[in-house]
């Protein structure tokens, strides 16, 4: 689901709009997926080990201008979700500062806050508060919103009888209509049937303005040089390199042993 | 652009920045409430039948603990009936603050992952949730009230400060319980046998007077022993709450508040990596 930080303010091509300086995130997580009392009880004094100590970010400082559409490649666990995280506030940083000159919205899922008991209409007020719009904003987006998950009734039905892709629809519907200064997309469009792809991607084309900057992580590297026109390459929550998209993702590809095929074969 | 609108660094002290942190959570209070909503309406509490089935739980429950009290007691008479809707319906205000927030942080796993808000709020919303549920026994107790004849006066309005005080630690203990629950998950399947225990550990099946001597000194450990005595003297008996009552339930309520809420937003930052 989107997350709108502040209302929009006004830009020029090449001012910046985020500032990352030495970022460091590092957070203690429990190893046990559900961590209950009665297991940390049951091995008291065997000296287990409960937690783990996990370093996402290094270092990391990177500046990102308006007009700028920067892609965020890297493997699994190379931090790439983490900067998201932190350039958004959902998590605060351990080390460094981020300082982030205008609204920002995250679209890093599809439909979250929507509960699947309301209505499409009920679901389009919950999504949108939970995203920090306030009610009048959203009265004043909901006939776009409608339009654009061309659900046309059936907007007026329990989200529980929706279909997976009519969910996706109306879940990116709500993200898509509200025009961040900066808008950070976390592989959410990765979802959802062919039509909805191209017409998530269209969307993204659209929000590709001079006064606008996008931050987009995908391991989708097609995606990534066809929408991009900056890449950064993370690895175990380093900066590795920073640069035209091509040429990152040549050396990312280098780095990682896989052909030219592989950016290809993934999906959007 | 010369100033950024939004700065993050570490949280000093570990508690994020409380002005900003309150600014966001008076600005998100909407979603408090229709976030409360869609769980009642999930709960099926949007129909009329769920509504009504919000008055016929609590009073079927009262209805069979008042038989409870007269097959071994041998007698109850109608003041016994009043006191045991009006602290029962109390009783459930705190206990489905407690179940509900236990679970609150665990099961906003989506929201907390993927959109930066005050955490705070999922706890508050389970506690508007128990509010939402409370509010219509509230006057079902004044119909009992009314019907059992029971005496009226302007002490009678000692039931809004303590019905505050009631509020206050269901957000404490709600929001103590969310920020437990995400470190140890088996907590909120204890919650039962907890609010079973304090059932009747209060003064709900007895009344506060009633009890022995020797084990009354042990009542002032219970959080919720005064408050619901002080609720009793005031709707019941129509009589002002003793100091020492209100006194216990305000130091208890402000404690748990303050504690769990400390300690919550100390933790907060943990629950996007700990989820």
């Amino acid at each position: 689901m989107i997350s709108l930080s502040d209302s929009s303010h006004e830009h020029t091509r090449g001012s910046i709009a985020v500032s990352v300086q030495n970022l460091g995130l590092t957070y203690t997580t429990s190893i046990d997926k559900k961590p209950t009392l009665k297991a940390r009880l049951k091995s008291l004094g065997r000296g287990k080990k409960f937690t783990r100590r996990v370093e996402a970010l290094n270092g990391v400082t990177l500046d990102v201008h308006y007009g700028t559409v920067l892609g965020i490649i890297g493997s699994n666990g190379a931090g790439k979700s983490s900067l998201m995280r932190v350039i958004s506030g959902i998590v605060p940083p351990t080390k460094g500062r981020v300082e982030v000159y205008g609204s920002v919205s995250t679209l890093l899922a599809l439909g979250v806050g929507f509960n699947p008991a309301m209505t499409g209409r009920e679901n389009v007020y919950l999504g949108g508060l939970a995203a920090g719009m306030s009610q009048a904003e959203i009265d004043g987006k909901f006939e776009a919103i409608a339009a654009f998950s061309e659900l046309g009734d059936a907007i007026d039905a329990p989200m529980r009888t929706y279909s997976s892709g009519m969910f996706a629809r109306l879940a990116f519907s709500v993200a898509a209509i509200v025009e961040p200064d900066i808008l950070i997309v976390d592989e959410a469009l990765s979802t959802g049937d062919a039509k909805f792809k191209e017409k998530s991607l269209n969307r993204m084309k659209e929000l590709r303005t001079a006064d606008r900057a996008l931050i987009l992580v995908s391991h989708a590297l097609a995606t990534i040089e066809e929408l991009c026109n900056e890449v950064i390459w993370l690895n175990k929550g380093q900066l590795m390199a920073r640069g035209k998209p091509a040429e990152v993702i040549a050396e990312y590809q280098k780095f990682m042993n896989v052909g030219k095929s592989a950016s290809s074969d993934e999906d959007v | 652009m010369s100033q950024p609108v939004v700065v993050y660094e570490p949280f000093k002290a570990g508690l994020p920045p409380m002005r900003e942190y309150l600014r966001q959570l008076r600005h998100r209070r909407a979603f408090i409430s229709e976030f409360a909503r869609s769980i009642l309406r999930e709960q099926n509490y949007g129909s009329a039948f769920g509504q009504l089935w919000l008055i016929l739980n609590p009073l079927l429950l009262a209805s069979v603990y008042y038989l409870l009290i007269f097959v071994i007691g041998g007698k109850a008479d109608t003041t016994r009936f009043g006191h045991l809707t009006a602290t029962l319906f109390l009783f459930y205000l705190i206990a489905n603050s407690l179940s509900e927030g236990a679970k609150s942080i665990t099961s906003g796993q989506r929201l907390i992952l993927n959109t930066s808000f005050p955490r705070i709020m999922l706890p508050i919303s389970a506690v508007v949730v128990a509010l939402f549920r409370f509010i219509p026994t509230l006057i079902v107790s004044f119909v009992i009230h009314a019907i059992l004849r029971l005496p009226y006066s302007w002490e009678m309005l000692w039931a809004i400060p303590i019905l505050m005080i009631a509020v206050v630690l269901a957000f404490g203990q709600a929001i103590l319980i969310s920020c437990i629950n995400v470190y140890f998950r088996d907590i909120s399947s204890m919650i039962p046998y907890l609010t079973r225990s304090l059932l009747y550990l209060s003064p709900i099946l007895f009344e506060a007077g009633k009890i022995s001597h020797s084990i009354k000194k042990f009542e002032i450990l219970n959080p919720i022993f005064y408050l619901l005595d002080s609720w009793s003297r005031v709707m019941v008996h129509a009589e002002a709450p003793t100091a020492k009552g209100m006194l216990h339930a305000s130091i208890f309520a402000f404690t748990i508040f303050f504690v769990g809420t400390y300690f919550f937003l100390a933790r907060e930052r943990d629950f996007a990596v700990r989820l």
